[in-house]
């Protein structure tokens, strides 16, 4: 009898611990479901301009930059030629960055991809549907995702040559 | 070892039975245990019947401090005036959850001054989903569980085994008592008292010379069933924060369109948003000639598509089934297995969808014919006629930067622009280059046939022309709809009708016991409820009376505090 008690009793403690500590973490942790630095970086099915789509899990095992642009903001406009030079330079080394563009037309887009020579792969989100998922309120938002998939760094603005650089070479190496 | 040998001691009643640590009545005969408690004439302490709660140990281990301090009422009670004083803490400014769309970091700062700084510093601005205040609820919870377990299974136990012979002590100091000599035979003076306190709806026991009626035990249950009901309650709150369990967004629907519900496998479409305003008369007399505009109703005609097919790519066009069509107004949202459309706001300000412009000739006027120019996502190539058009260039919100290149500033379609290559006879082999602004007001203020002159060094011998409104599409309006799913919600109601049964069980009924024995010819009665005690003194007097013994229903009452 005795012992049976202290088996319920722990029993019972440990189920509170379990539910209270998920309790506490999804809700503190959550911070409104917005992904955060350390967080898993959320899945995206999106059509790119190549004309497949493209998720994700494609680019497991490599470094990832996810950059969120827009061709009317001129801080994105501005980044890119910083962006196309780091992916020529990493892009066998396995690091990939890749273009959200944030709702626009395909056309839009292609005419603009085409006119500033951007090589690197730029999807479309017309619903908009990975800009609500990682969060984006101000463009551009850069998200470095370490090959195990987890958010090494979120930076938001203008990304200049040197930390772009500095980022990704530090992505590398976590 | 010396305190086991005295708890061991101690804790042995006359009467034979063993009882654990931390028993006050004797769990067998009901004599008070403690030599200092058989000394007094108080009223007994009747909690748990005496029994010791299963947390009371002799050597508690670090688990059993744990279990202890979940256990005590005390605790529970400080808990629950600190979540208490920290939910007002949450009341003092509009919490952050209560805003769609603001920066937390500055508004409370611009709007409640330092002390919405501080506020907002503190974390009070999110109160309710704090670490702190989670932990305080989860703590509430435990204690729920602990607390109630310790109880009611030595209360389970107690009343399961009671004995019907009780020491003279135990009924002369309970709360209601009566002595006095009676006629009878001691048996037959108990047989017939039976008979009239079953009559009164007591279960009834008897043992030569004892009796104990008891009835309506059940009662003694209903503080436990509504801690059941608050665990189930507290767990579905918790299982809000799974995934799929509960959704609360808001999401725009422009009229005619299908827009994808994001995150699910739905899809809602906009038929016809109507607003209707209340006249001049129907307005309060304080509104009247102020040029006041108040909606009386808005009415969303919605139609809900679920995804069948080829749903998560988007190189693809959705399967769309039709689920359900409601007219969703305020108070009544479309409700589909779940999911729930709730109307929110609107916002009359028409979208420009297409235009359906014709070629025209500026000399004769010829018209070429019509083709039809979507805003968003328009095609490339064009044929009118015998002329060809390729789409260029798009703006949205036409304008130009520093270079005087043109750019699209935002990229909502507030001023759209369309760049052509017209190509066809009477134009040259490389064709022409021709702007379009489908919006008069973007056509002035642009200067459509001077940007288009400058640009071919000349001016452009055709233009397109929307030849009324016509060939015009708007989306007149956008309807903004809240989209719940709730699936934990039926839990917190089963919770919470639970907690009811509980209340019910607990209060309308109470948990009464008599007990009586008869020693040389001398009747001695104690009665036990938990509440309404002047109900079982009157029971009593009444049965007493069926036994031709007069008692005044006040001399009864032995004191203690009462009700």
């Amino acid at each position: 009898m005795g012992k049976s008690r202290k088996k319920v009793q722990i029993i019972i403690l440990l189920l509170i611990v379990i539910l209270g500590g998920y309790a506490i973490t999804t809700q503190v942790s959550g911070s409104n479901g917005k992904p955060t630095e350390g967080s898993k970086a959320p899945n995206f099915d999106l059509l790119g301009l190549d004309g497949k789509v493209h998720s994700l899990d494609e680019y497991k095992g490599k470094a990832l930059v996810v950059n969120f642009w827009g061709t009317w903001c001129e801080p994105c406009v501005k980044e890119m030629p910083a962006l196309q030079a780091q992916y020529d330079k990493w892009k066998d080394k396995d690091v990939v960055i890749v273009g959200i563009n944030a709702g626009e037309d395909k056309m839009a887009v292609e005419n603009f991809v085409k006119q500033v020579h951007v090589s690197f792969p730029v999807m479309l989100d017309p619903e908009k549907d990975a800009i609500q998922s990682y969060g984006i309120s101000p463009l551009p938002t850069t998200f470095f995702v370490s090959p195990n998939g987890k958010i090494n760094k979120i930076h938001l603005g203008q990304l200049d040559l040197q930390t772009l650089d500095q980022q990704i070479e530090e992505l590398v190496n976590s | 070892m010396i305190r086991e040998v005295i708890a061991f001691k101690n804790t042995k009643c006359e009467c034979g039975h063993q009882n654990p640590v931390g028993t006050v009545l004797c769990e067998a005969c009901g004599r008070p245990l403690e030599e200092q408690d058989r000394e007094s004439n108080e009223v007994l302490e009747m909690r748990y019947d005496g029994m010791a709660r299963r947390s009371q140990r002799a050597n508690p281990n670090f688990i059993d401090r744990i279990w202890n301090f979940f256990s005590s009422v005390k605790i529970a009670v400080y808990m629950i005036i600190l979540t208490l004083l920290g939910s007002m803490l949450g009341t003092i400014f509009p919490q952050e959850n209560t805003f769609l769309n603001i920066d937390p970091s500055t508004y409370y700062k611009e709007t409640y001054g330092t002390a919405g700084l501080i506020y907002y510093k503190l974390g009070l601005s999110h109160t309710y989903e704090s670490w702190w205040f989670i932990l305080l609820l989860v703590m509430i919870g435990a204690s729920l569980v602990i607390c109630s377990l310790d109880r009611v299974l030595p209360l389970y136990k107690a009343l399961t085994k009671q004995r019907i012979l009780k020491h003279k002590q135990f009924l002369t100091r309970q709360r209601v008592v009566y002595r006095g000599p009676v006629e009878l035979e001691s048996k037959e003076w108990v047989e017939q008292a039976s008979v009239h306190i079953k009559k009164r709806g007591y279960r009834v026991h008897t043992l030569d010379n004892a009796l104990l009626a008891e009835k309506y035990r059940f009662s003694r249950w209903g503080p436990y069933v509504i801690h059941i009901g608050l665990i189930i309650f507290l767990l579905a709150v918790l299982a809000r924060g799974l995934p799929g369990l509960h959704m609360d967004q808001h999401v725009a629907f422009p009229e005619g369109e299908i827009k994808h519900i994001p995150n699910t496998s739905y899809y809602l479409k906009n038929e016809k948003f109507t607003v209707e305003y209340y006249s001049e008369q129907d307005l309060p007399k304080e509104f009247q000639g102020k040029n006041k505009v108040l909606p009386k109703l808005f009415k969303t005609q919605a139609t809900l598509y679920e995804c069948t097919a080829s749903c998560n790519d988007p190189s693809k066009e959705p399967v769309l089934k039709v689920v359900d069509k409601h007219n969703i107004e305020v108070n009544d949202p479309m409700d589909y297995k779940g999911l729930k459309a709730y109307q929110f706001d609107y916002d009359l300000t028409p979208i420009l969808r297409s235009v359906k412009p014709s070629l025209v000739d500026k000399e004769t006027g010829k018209d070429y014919g019509t083709f039809q120019l979507s805003i968003k996502d328009p095609e490339r190539n064009y044929k009118v006629g015998p002329y060809s058009l390729e789409l260029k260039e798009k703006y949205n919100d036409f304008g130009l930067d520093e270079n005087g290149q043109p750019v699209t500033k935002t990229p909502n379609p507030n001023a759209p622009a369309f760049l052509f290559l017209i190509k066809g006879p009477n134009l040259p082999a490389e064709g022409v280059h021709y702007f379009y602004f489908p919006k008069q007001i973007d056509k002035e203020r642009f200067q459509q046939d001077a940007i288009n002159a400058k640009m071919n060094g000349g001016s452009v011998p055709l233009e397109l022309d929307v030849k009324g409104m016509e060939n015009v599409d708007f989306a007149m309006s956008t309807t903004y709809l809240n989209i719940r799913v709730d699936k934990a919600m039926p839990f917190v109601w089963v919770g919470a009708a639970i907690v009811m049964l509980g209340l019910v069980l607990g209060f309308y009924w109470q948990h009464r016991r008599i007990w009586l024995r008869i020693d040389n010819g001398n009747l001695t009665l104690g009665a036990h409820t938990n509440k309404n005690w002047f109900g079982i003194r009157r029971e009593i007097a009444a049965i007493l009376r069926k036994m031709n013994l007069e008692v005044d229903e006040k001399s009864l009452d032995n004191g203690g505090n009462h009700s």
